[in-house]
């Protein structure tokens, strides 16, 4: 999911920039003071999550948690994952400062993108059965997408679609399986425990 | 973290359930590491007239069927091949240039290493053995002097080893001796992200957690209302 530094054309370096500062100033106007505490924790597990490895496929992946994190903060996903990726790629060399802004494009678009789709859905007032197949759709969902758009970014620097997409979402099916549970499991959990943080980025993102 | 603890009641079983997935997160993820697929490092080193490489993602995996590309310093690409399941790659110098061997490895990982025209030196000034390299001009050539010291040491290098021939084998043993370390070298070239990293990194977050809780207290709308 991290591209490297020198893989990608300027252009696309630019256009992911750009979709990121906008994206960013989208979740920092939606940052309300007691949105912060949420935002933060989730930036956290999404920094961590690139540590957990899913060694089953053909190449070894990672966690990437975006879809749980548009699920619980919507637009703020945005600034959430770009300081996550900031600290991965300075502390751990996992992508690189160019690529920041099309990386962050590639994993919090799908963020936002899946809990719009899906986030209705993963109320606490809406029905248990539904809630999960949601969750778990968005979460798997996530990183589908955020497959084809690494796929994209590389097709528009010159390497062929097909083989590329197909190579990384079948490398990404563990993950998607083992996200998607994820995600269904920590909504179940929240439901129970903090049921207003659900309510959290979608209704925020859908009133202001 | 904190703010969640003074401004809600039912926090408890949320605080811990975010510890401990931390706290899973940490074990999981450094202790075992069969491979960690952000991040390729490619390792070259010369022994003689070869250059041998070795490419892995960071975590250790090798990476295998991947790509190097080996270019000049102006940017031409001078070979290409793929890397064994080891993850190595072994070429023939190709050129006395200083070289930049490119690993693409898929999904957009990439990652390089430079060859200084120096560590090329070795073996490839191959000057045939024996003989005394420094030319010999025409002019110079007639005076008996001249002959007189190209005779000994011609006579010389039947006893003695010539300083080129001497260093061609200490170059060869050397490299033979280095190459265990060579190997541990890129062995140890990279490894994945440390503790240190990862409790700076969620210090940093916290810190920026703060900079935003101060920041929104600033904005009266946003002031939670109790």
């Amino acid at each position: 999911m991290h591209i490297s530094e020198g893989v990608l054309s300027p252009s696309i370096l630019v256009a992911g920039a750009a979709v990121t500062t906008a994206g960013v100033v989208m979740g920092l106007k939606r940052l309300e003071q007691k949105d912060v505490p949420s935002t933060g924790i989730l930036s956290a597990a999404f920094f961590v999550a690139s540590l957990v490895h899913v060694p089953i496929g053909p190449a070894s992946v990672h966690l990437v948690l975006n879809g749980l994190l548009g699920l619980i903060l919507g637009w703020r996903a945005f600034p959430a994952i770009l300081i996550g990726l900031a600290l991965q790629a300075l502390l751990f060399q996992f992508g690189g400062i160019t690529t920041l802004g099309v990386n962050t494009m590639n994993m919090a678009l799908p963020a936002v993108v899946c809990s719009m789709v899906f986030g209705w859905a993963v109320r606490p007032r809406t029905p248990p059965m539904l809630r999960v197949v949601a969750a778990f759709a968005c979460g798997s969902g996530a990183v589908l997408l955020s497959g084809l758009l690494v796929a994209c970014s590389l097709y528009w620097s010159g390497e062929a679609f097909l083989p590329a997409a197909k190579l990384i979402v079948v490398a990404h099916l563990p993950v998607m399986a083992i996200e998607g549970v994820l995600t269904s499991a920590c909504t179940v959990f929240l439901i129970r425990v903090k049921p207003e943080l659900l309510e959290g980025g979608y209704v925020h993102s859908a009133s202001s | 973290m904190f703010t969640v603890l003074r401004h809600d009641r039912c926090v408890g079983p949320y605080v811990r359930a975010a510890v401990v997935f931390f706290a899973a997160v940490l074990c999981v993820g450094l202790s075992s590491q069969p491979a960690l697929a952000h991040k390729v490092t490619i390792f070259a080193w010369v022994e003689g007239d070869t250059i041998y490489t070795q490419s892995k993602f960071s975590g250790g995996r090798r990476a295998k069927n991947a790509t190097v590309v080996v270019y000049d310093k102006d940017g031409w690409q001078l070979l290409e091949g793929k890397t064994d399941q080891k993850g190595m790659f072994s070429f023939k110098v190709p050129k006395k240039t200083d070289l930049r061997v490119v690993l693409k490895a898929s999904m957009g990982h990439q990652a390089e290493w430079h060859i200084p025209v120096e560590d090329l030196v070795s073996e490839s000034e191959d000057t045939a053995p024996g003989t005394v390299s420094e030319p010999v001009h025409p002019q110079a050539d007639t005076s008996v002097d001249a002959r007189a010291r190209v005779e000994v040491a011609h006579e010389r290098a039947g006893a003695f080893l010539s300083p080129q021939d001497m260093e061609r084998v200490i170059n060869r043993v050397l490299d033979k001796k280095l190459e265990p370390i060579q190997r541990m070298l890129a062995e140890s070239m990279d490894h994945g992200p440390t503790v240190s990293d990862v409790v700076g990194g969620l210090g940093y977050i916290i810190g920026l957690m703060g900079v935003a809780m101060i920041v929104t207290s600033r904005r009266p709308k946003d002031r939670i209302r109790d």
